[in-house]
């Protein structure tokens, strides 16, 4: 930036600084043609290498002044050309007049007042084609290629390259160059067709620009037109016109002016087209981009609205969007120039049609009896369904006074906006529902948390058995539950349990189930009385389809022995180390809250067991052997009671790994087990606690 | 999973062929809740295909049960496999239900 700024004061200043001395040169020059004409002070190169600095320093600055195309203001651009570049022209007109009227009233010729005007037109002339030239390249290089880019890069090298000639004092008109110059023209006129920008303007803005470019033609035309007229006039030491980089300049500036002139001219008629292709265009980005822009469906439908009955020119139009489950119920959301009492009568005699949620088009509506005894003021019809495979969200009708209304391009066009609608409704009912669903989400992290906090993670460690567990929910939260209670220093109550189903409401009767544990063993009661009065609770407050299995072992390690009862519960797997044997104890016992009456007290049966140090007890819920592999094989009872007979001899801990695992190896690596799965392994120490 | 329908005479023959889970149960519940259902004598139920029975489906069973009993029509399981007789059996509803081997043998009960 500090160079940009350093770089354009130093062209201002080498600017005028060469002006100056130039003007001083000519006039020093002038005067002596005038004293003596016979002897004329000649400093050609001198004078050229002047004309030649202040030229390169004039587009220098024009060139770094010149900003970058923002957005598509090119009007702004055409104005500053003749803003800052035409009204030198005019300024140059004016001073020639003064000169002119000056020298006519006088009537004394006045060769230093002339040089002066004519150095003034000079170098008002040079701002105005370097101020052009850098607002036509930008122009030019408007939604550029490579191709383009480079072969302006070159045109400017070889411009600039012609100034050598002045300073060597060549003369271009020489036959030599004549070819040359050709080339250099036909050059300009390829770069000339590069008018991408004209394309841009509204009719509007093509009007205008068709002055602002006459008046640039013309600018362009005193110059030329006042350099012409003075070329090698006897009357002046110097002569512009043989300085051929202007005479390039100025042919590149006025071609490309023309060039755009006649394009904008010939482009006035089709501007309307593009200019709806392009509002469509718009229209449909806006459509697509309405979701990150977090609107609402109503606005999507206003939307939809304007753009269709601006794209198909529609002189009346009604939209209507279902609502409720049912889509029984109509919203009339938008209406133009339509009474309600038309909408009506036409909605009916389609209903009698069959037609009125189908894709349909009628162009000639006074053909139709129907629509003729209607006497509407309209003569084309055409009815767009707003609907995806699943849902029907509206319907929009636009009507127009002309037959054949709606040709084949009209309507691509309003299907292409019903569709995009449909997909942006769509997906911002997408949108909103994963919004939902992450908020169940986190709800669900809390339940599973909660719930985790109901099971006990540590158990009483003591010396005459040790206890290992394993849990695993399918869902964030599950129906699997184990708890135990401390009845007095001898005995301690275990339970565990099964709700039936999965998911928040297994969840909240196992939290019911722990608390009718936790309420009922405070009174130290037999498992089989535990699973009437448990089963008598529930019949109040489960759900008709939900049930409870569930076991209740109290170990009494005084006695030496426990005391279970099973109300529909997985068969607990014992080894009992006396008769190195593994079993089931088969009990029967209904599950809790199937009868919900008194009749359930002749269901349920109590064991006493006494146990052998070093006995084993293995319980679990279904979710161990009812697990599956892929072949869809259970995992089974028999697997189970195998890996016993194959681990009794390990702690409590490493049988339950070596189930776990073993069960893992089963199902293979699952992301989602399918049910919750539990696992207790007991294990009754040999050494009794010392009283 | 698959439910259908047979009708004969007074009976009406329920065939389950598939894994009756939670979702599924929700179609069994609905066939049992058909309050047409409740102007026949017996509802006998073929488990030949019935390959899992999960905990949903069985609640779906255990909340219609005390709704028939009471209406005296009887509800018969026939054909069932050996390991959803299992589950049947753990939760304490062979006791509650009346489960029997085959088509002929639930004729008869049924008739009784």
């Amino acid at each position: 930036m500090l160079y940009r700024t350093n770089a354009k004061s130093l062209f201002i200043t080498s600017a005028l600084i060469s002006w100056s001395l130039l003007l001083a040169n000519v006039l020093l020059a002038a005067e002596s043609m005038h004293r003596e004409s016979s002897i004329a002070l000649d400093l050609p190169f001198v004078n050229n290498f002047l004309i030649v600095v202040f030229i390169i320093s004039v587009f220098g600055f024009q060139r770094l002044s010149a900003e970058n195309l923002k957005g598509i203001d090119f009007i702004g651009y055409l104005w500053n050309i003749f803003a800052k570049g035409g009204i030198a022209a005019y300024l140059s007109i004016a001073l020639y007049m003064v000169y002119r009227m000056v020298t006519n009233y006088s009537s004394v010729q006045s060769p230093l007042l002339l040089h002066m005007v004519y150095q003034l037109n000079f170098g008002l002339m040079v701002l105005f084609l370097a101020k052009a030239f850098y607002v036509w390249r930008q122009l030019i290089l408007y939604h550029k290629n490579k191709f383009i880019q480079i072969a302006w890069d070159w045109y400017e090298i070889l411009l600039f390259a012609t100034l050598i000639l002045t300073l060597l004092n060549f003369n271009y008109s020489s036959l030599i160059f004549l070819p040359l110059l050709g080339l250099i023209g036909l050059y300009t006129l390829f770069l000339c067709t590069n008018l991408k920008w004209v394309a841009y303007l509204t009719f509007n803005k093509k009007g205008r620009s068709l002055i602002l470019l006459v008046a640039i033609l013309l600018a362009c035309y005193i110059f030329f037109d006042f350099f012409y007229g003075f070329a090698d006039s006897p009357l002046l030491v110097i002569d512009y016109s043989d300085v051929g980089f202007l005479l390039l300049a100025m042919f590149f500036v006025a071609l490309y002016t023309l060039a755009s002139f006649l394009v904008a001219l010939f482009s006035l008629p089709t501007s309307s087209v593009f200019e709806q292709k392009s509002e469509d265009l718009l229209n449909f980005q806006r459509l697509s981009q309405s979701i990150q822009q977090g609107q609402s469906e109503k606005q999507v439908y206003d939307m939809l609205f304007e753009s269709t009955v601006k794209a198909s020119d529609a002189s009346a139009a009604w939209l209507e969007i279902f609502r409720g489950e049912k889509k029984d119920e109509i919203e009339l959301c938008h209406q133009l120039t339509i009474e309600e009492e038309q909408i009506k009568r036409i909605r009916h005699l389609l209903l009698a049609y069959n037609i009125q949620h189908i894709d349909y088009i009628n162009n000639n509506l006074d053909r139709n009896p129907g629509f003729r005894d209607l006497t509407l003021p309209w003569k084309s019809l055409i009815i767009l369904p707003i609907k995806s495979k699943k849902h029907l969200f509206g319907v929009l009708y636009l009507l127009k006074d002309i037959e054949q209304g709606f040709d084949r391009e009209t309507v691509n066009v309003l299907r292409t906006f019903t569709n995009q609608t449909i997909l942006t409704i769509e997906n911002l009912r997408l949108v909103h529902e994963s919004l939902q669903n992450e908020r169940y989400k986190e709800e669900l992290k809390i339940a599973s948390v909660v719930q985790d906090s109901l099971i006990p993670k540590k158990f009483p460690s003591d010396s005459w058995f040790e206890i290992s567990t394993y849990a695993k929910a399918a869902k964030e939260v599950g129906g699997d539950f184990y708890d135990f209670l401390q009845l007095s220093e001898s005995r301690i109550a275990i339970i565990i349990g099964d709700v039936s189903g999965k998911g928040i409401s297994a969840a909240f009767h196992m939290a019911q189930m722990k608390g009718i544990f936790h309420g009922l063993m405070q009174q130290d009661m037999p498992p089989s009385e535990f699973m009437k009065q448990a089963n008598s609770a529930l019949s109040r407050c489960l759900e008709k389809t939900s049930f409870i299995t569930s076991a209740l072992y109290i170990i009494d390690y005084r006695m030496k022995g426990f005391m279970f009862a099973r109300a529909g519960h997985c068969h607990t797997l014992y080894y009992n180390s006396m008769m190195d044997d593994t079993f089931y104890f088969q009990t029967d016992g209904l599950g809790l809250g199937i009868i919900r009456d008194k009749s359930y007290n002749n269901h349920v049966r109590e064991m006493y067991y006494d146990y052998n140090p070093t006995d084993v007890m293995v319980i679990y819920t279904d979710g161990i052997v009812e697990a599956r592999n892929p072949q869809n094989d259970e995992y089974g009872e028999d697997r189970l009671r195998y890996m016993l007979t194959q681990t009794y001899h390990l702690e409590a801990e490493d049988i339950k790994y070596a189930i776990i695992n073993d069960l893992e190896d089963f199902t293979g690596p699952t992301e989602n087990i399918y049910d919750d799965q539990t696992l207790l392994v007991i294990k009754f120490k040999p050494t009794q606690p010392s009283e | 999973m698959k439910i259908t329908n047979q009708i004969k005479d007074t009976t009406i023959i329920i065939t389950l062929d598939g894994e009756l889970d939670a979702s599924s149960s929700v179609m069994l519940d609905e066939a049992l809740s058909d309050p047409e259902i409740m102007t026949y004598s017996k509802i006998l139920v073929d488990c030949k295909d019935l390959n899992y029975i999960s905990s949903a489906g069985l609640g779906v069973f255990i909340s219609h049960l005390q709704r028939f009993e009471d209406a005296h029509i009887k509800l018969i399981f026939y054909n069932m496999q050996d390991k959803v007789r299992n589950v049947f059996e753990i939760l304490g509803l062979d006791l509650l239900m009346t489960i029997v081997s085959d088509y002929e043998e639930a004729m008869t009960i049924a008739d009784e």
